[in-house]
This record gives structure tokens, C-alpha cells and sequence, in this order.
């Protein structure tokens, strides 16, 4: 695998059911995505979205196919490891459409749970967190609880929490779809920035065009197959 | 490293404590039902202890005079006496007595004895006020559980009877406050029937007045004798069934209350179950409140161990909190039971180890819960 690859995706198929029940959901998704890049999710409901994206997170199964996240191939018809949970741990973040931060742990808490779960020492963690909550403005909410932050600050906790491991994937499912167009800007130029600050490769499920503009490039579920589409330069797909 | 187990308590801390009470309470009853077990047992060996005697004579062929009816001549104290290797004996009456006390009724077990006599069921050490009997009629020593104060008037049967003494912790077999009265008083009550039906037993041949009778003969044993050997000659030579001071006591603990604590046993038993049904209950529900984060936990990677850790620490701190309710509780409540609890460090022990595996047992079902979340159903919704 050529080594600026975050993720890499060979003939990746999935499909639920078997006999009369089978339904194809991706057959044979082919593309990579480079360290640094933003890249842009699309498809209509039910197209497939979620499901490739779980797969690429290691957490639903794929049918068959080869899946590299980094140099590590992790999956070549079946998982090459027991612990996929780690590789999660260790090299992805991820962020959901609503925040989702655990609601028992105040702000700091939840963003060094996953550092300090890899065995990072709880000092190094916590100066990191903070360095993380200074960059999205937000340190001095480090020990309130989620329940006391607006919605746009605890995204940016979640995107916060995302970050913590060091990731060098991360997997976003819809982040902007509970916010208003203005903090949707906010949020995928943040983004955007922290793929080329943190040299991390970005998958954004979105179905708002209006964000597409500002993604690297995007990726298209049609007709099961995923199809690559560069971002032209006023914004429109080429 | 993040306590989660703390972490998530902290956060619900009033809920997590109130529910823990309410589980105490439950185990605090459970305290109670083995507190009235251990109190059974000792109010039925209070008269026993305090009459530190070797033997009871009894009627033939009963168990008298607690666990059947026992009746003997009063004349048998003095065959007893003489008999070899006997040192003292004294005849004694039992019965259960209700006295009116300011418009109520109390219930008591009444122990006649000869105020003279070589043996007392008093244990003078344990009279709070007053004296022990002093002549042959009319006096009461009563135990401060009835009621009553020295000087009060008590009308009973024929007479009225003043209580000159009371007692603090004297109780029958089946936990009634003890009261004393002389053997003749007692006889009278137990014996001697009212003027009328003296009249009609005579027109009908029978010779009613003896009312010289007693329930049972207590004797001691001389130094240098076996209670067993005069045991065995006053049953052989005078016709009588004979226990020593062991085999009463166990009379009385195994076979008299053996039913009781039957009982009480099963009803423990029964709310040990359901306090541990109701822990399970508690951390599935509370697991359930919280399967959305547990499943964002298992996605962002976090190990099964450790969510595991958060529901059994939770459960362990939730029985352990409980059971410091339930012996708080056990210990505001117990004094205000009509009869004897004992509450006793060993089996506060027992009860502890018994909560501390009914809520590992307990976590399971929540457990189970965890290792099937789904990380993929925190996505969307």
C-alpha cells in the first residue's frame, strides 16, 4: 500500500440476508483516501452511507473485500485481528450527528476517556485535552458537565473527543445535520483544518451540498459502486 | 485512569442513594427476621438460666411443663428432696395470666413458687425496682415490659395483688413478660374452682378442693453426683418423666420453637431473594438508562472489561451502601418490637457476605446487556 494512504478499499462488498432475501448494499467500492484530505460522503438514504462507513470503522462486518487503514490491513475477507476495538481506540476518532458525549463525564473527562483507556498517563492526556479545547475555544468549559454547554459546544467537545487519540481517520456520520448553516460552515471548515493541521484523513457522511465546497473531494454511493468525484474549483463536481 | 463506576454515581448521586436505602430497609427487615430468631432463643432460655437448677420433674410421659401439660402432687417436692443425691427442690406453677392495665389487657406468663422455698426463679440481679416476694399472698414482682410499677393494684381472679417488685428482661418461652406470684396465689388461680362450681362437683361426687398441686418440680443436684444417675432413679423409683437443665433447654429451642424458626427462616430466605431480584432490577434499569452511552462507548473503542467494571462497581457499592442502610435501620427499629431482637455482629457478617454475592449475581442480567450492545446503534437516532 503506497504510504500516504489513510484508508485504502479494495472490492468491498456488502450485502444483508442470503437466497430470496439478499440485498446487495456496496459491490466492489475501490478508493482511497489520502492523510490530510477532507472527503465527502454522499448517497441517497438507505444507499449504503452509514453502513460503508461502519465498515471502514471496523464495526460492521463487511461480505468480502480488503480493507487497509494505514499500513495495516485489517480486513481481507474476514478481520485479521480479535481486537478490532483497539484499532478503533487507536486509530480512528469518530463524531455523530448529535454530540453523543457520555453524560455521567464532565467535559475533560470525555475527551482523555479514549486517550487514557490506550494507557496514556492521565497528566499527558489532560494537557493534550486542553490544548484540543483551547483550539475549539472551549477550555474554560474543561469541568462542566455536557448538560451545561450549548449544542454547537458540545459538538465541538465530540470533534474535541474525536481528536484526543490521535487519530489518523476520522470517521464523521452527519455532524452538521442538527446545526444551521452558518455553524455547519463552522463546523466543516474546522474540519477541514484539522485534516492539513493534524495530517488526518477525513470521511464526512453529509447530505447537505451546501458543504461540499469546502471537502477535498467526494465520494458517491450509485448503484452500490462508490464513484470518486474531485470538488471544482467554484465548488461544483467535475 | 477514569473510574467510570464514580464517575456515573457522582452524577446521579441523591437517585443512587435513595435506592440504596430503599434496598437497606429491606435488608434491615431481613436483619430483624434473624434478630427475632436469636431473640426467640434467648427468651427461651431466660427462666431456665434463672433458676440455675440440675433437673425438672415433670408428670409421666410428658414434656411438660412448657411443651405439654404437666401436673404433679405439691407433696412431690418433698419426695424429690429426700431422694439421693438431691440437694434442693421446689414445686412450681406456670400459666398465662392476662392483667388489666388502664383499660387493656396484658398478656403474662405467671411462675408460682414458695417465697420461702430453697429455690427462686427470681434472679435478684435483675430487679430494677422494688423486692423480690416476701410473704405468701398477694404480691406480684413483674417484669417492667407489662407495664406496671411497684405499688400498682392488680386485680386477679378472687383477690387484688400488689406489685412489690420489677424485673427488666425476664420473659416466658414464647417472649410474654414474666410476673411472679406465690405458689399458694398461684395454686388458687390455677387450681381452685369458684364457690359454685365447688357446690355442683359435690352433688355430683366429686372431691374438688385439692388445689395442692403443682406443674413441675425443679430440683439441684448435690456436689459429687451425676445429674444423669439421679435423673435416672427419680424416673425409675418415682414414676415421673425427668430432664435435666440440658435436655430442657433444648426442649424448648429445638422442638418448641423449631417451627418458629422454620418460619422465620423461610421468610429470610425469601427476602434475601427478592432484595437480590430487586438489585438485578435496579442495574438492568439503570443499564438500560444508559445503553445509548454504551454503546457510543463501545464505539469509540472502549474495552468490554471496563464497562463491565462500571456495572459490577456500581452493584457492589449499591449492596455494600444497603446493607450499612439495613443495620442503621435494623438498629433505629429493633427496640420497638414487642418481643426480644437480637442483633448480632456475626450474623450482620453472614448477611453481608449473602448481599455481596447476590449483587455480583445481580450485575449479571445488567452484563449481559453489555456484551450484546450493539457499537453500530449509536449511529443515528
Amino acid at each position: 500500500m503506497e504510504k500516504n494512504y489513510a484508508i485504502k478499499v479494495e472490492n468491498l462488498v456488502k450485502h444483508f440476508g442470503k437466497d430470496d432475501t439478499l440485498v446487495e448494499v456496496i459491490d466492489g467500492a475501490d478508493f482511497s483516501i489520502e492523510k490530510g484530505e477532507l472527503v465527502a460522503l454522499v448517497a441517497p438514504s438507505g444507499a449504503g452511507k452509514t453502513t460503508l462507513l461502519m465498515m471502514i470503522g471496523c464495526v460492521e462486518d463487511p461480505s468480502s473485500g480488503t480493507i487497509w487503514l494505514g499500513n495495516e490491513k485489517v480486513y481481507e475477507n474476514k478481520w485479521l485481528t480479535k481486537e478490532t476495538r483497539k484499532i478503533r481506540r487507536e486509530k480512528i476518532g469518530f463524531i455523530f450527528q448529535a454530540h453523543y458525549l457520555i453524560p455521567f463525564l464532565n467535559v475533560i473527562d470525555n475527551v482523555t476517556l479514549v486517550p487514557q483507556t490506550n494507557g496514556v498517563p492521565q497528566k499527558e492526556a489532560e494537557s493534550f485535552a486542553m490544548e484540543l479545547l483551547e483550539y475549539f475555544d472551549i477550555a474554560d468549559k474543561a469541568h462542566n458537565m455536557s448538560s451545561e454547554l450549548s449544542g454547537g459546544q458540545n459538538q465541538r467537545v465530540a470533534i474535541a473527543r474525536a481528536l484526543a487519540n490521535k487519530p489518523e481517520i476520522i470517521l464523521a456520520d452527519e455532524p452538521t445535520a442538527a446545526l444551521d448553516n452558518k455553524r455547519s460552515v463552522s463546523v466543516v471548515q474546522m474540519l477541514k483544518k484539522i485534516a492539513l493541521d493534524q495530517n488526518v484523513a477525513i470521511i464526512m457522511v453529509t447530505h447537505d451540498e451546501a458543504m461540499l465546497p469546502l471537502c477535498d473531494r467526494i465520494l458517491k454511493i450509485e448503484d452500490k459502486k462508490v464513484v470518486s468525484e474531485v470538488v471544482s474549483e467554484n465548488g461544483g463536481m467535475i | 485512569m477514569i473510574n467510570l463506576a464514580k464517575k456515573d454515581i457522582a452524577h446521579t448521586l441523591g437517585k443512587f442513594i435513595v435506592t440504596s436505602m430503599g434496598v437497606g430497609m429491606l435488608l434491615g427487615i431481613v436483619l430483624i427476621m434473624i434478630g427475632v430468631y436469636r431473640g426467640m432463643i434467648i427468651d427461651a432460655q431466660v427462666l431456665l438460666n434463672d433458676l440455675k437448677i440440675d433437673l425438672w420433674v415433670v408428670q409421666e410421659n410428658t414434656l411438660g411443663p412448657f411443651a405439654e401439660p404437666s401436673r404433679l402432687h405439691e407433696d412431690m417436692k418433698n419426695t424429690i428432696k429426700v431422694t439421693e443425691g438431691v440437694a434442693k427442690s421446689e414445686g412450681l406453677t406456670f400459666q398465662n395470666l392476662q392483667l388489666p392495665l388502664e383499660g387493656n389487657e396484658v398478656r403474662v406468663f405467671a411462675v408460682g413458687f414458695d417465697p420461702f422455698g430453697d429455690i427462686s426463679p427470681i434472679d435478684s440481679t435483675k430487679i430494677v425496682a422494688g423486692r423480690g416476694l416476701e410473704r405468701d399472698h398477694y404480691e406480684m414482682v413483674v417484669t417492667d415490659k407489662t407495664g406496671f410499677k411497684v405499688g400498682d393494684k392488680v386485680p386477679l381472679g378472687r383477690d387484688v395483688y400488689s406489685v412489690v417488685g420489677v424485673t427488666h428482661g425476664t420473659v416466658s418461652s414464647g417472649g410474654d413478660p414474666l410476673v411472679y406470684v406465690s405458689l399458694k396465689d398461684a395454686q388458687a388461680l390455677q387450681f381452685l374452682y369458684s364457690n359454685a362450681r365447688t357446690r355442683n362437683d359435690r352433688e355430683r361426687g366429686i372431691n374438688a378442693l385439692n388445689s395442692h398441686m403443682i406443674n413441675a418440680v425443679v430440683a439441684t443436684v448435690k456436689e459429687g453426683y451425676s445429674v444423669d444417675e439421679v435423673a435416672d432413679t427419680i424416673r425409675t423409683w418415682k414414676h415421673n418423666s425427668v430432664y435435666t437443665a440440658t435436655e430442657e433447654k433444648t426442649l424448648l429451642t429445638k422442638n418448641l420453637i423449631k417451627m418458629a424458626s422454620k418460619q422465620i427462616g423461610m421468610f429470610t430466605v425469601i427476602l434475601v431473594v427478592v432484595s437480590t431480584i430487586i438489585i438485578a432490577l435496579i442495574i438492568y434499569t439503570m443499564t438500560l438508562e444508559k445503553m445509548k452511552e454504551i454503546s457510543i462507548m463501545k464505539l469509540i473503542g472502549l474495552p468490554n472489561s471496563m464497562i463491565i467494571k462500571m456495572i459490577v462497581q456500581e452493584t457492589l457499592l449499591m449492596g455494600v451502601l444497603a446493607f450499612m442502610f439495613a443495620n442503621i435501620f435494623a438498629h433505629l427499629i429493633y427496640s420497638k418490637f414487642p418481643k426480644r431482637v437480637v442483633l448480632e455482629t456475626p450474623d450482620a457478617l453472614v448477611l453481608f457476605v449473602v448481599v455481596i454475592l447476590a449483587s455480583i449475581l445481580a450485575s449479571f442480567v445488567a452484563v449481559h446487556k453489555v456484551m450484546k450492545a450493539n457499537p453500530a446503534e449509536a449511529i443515528g437516532g
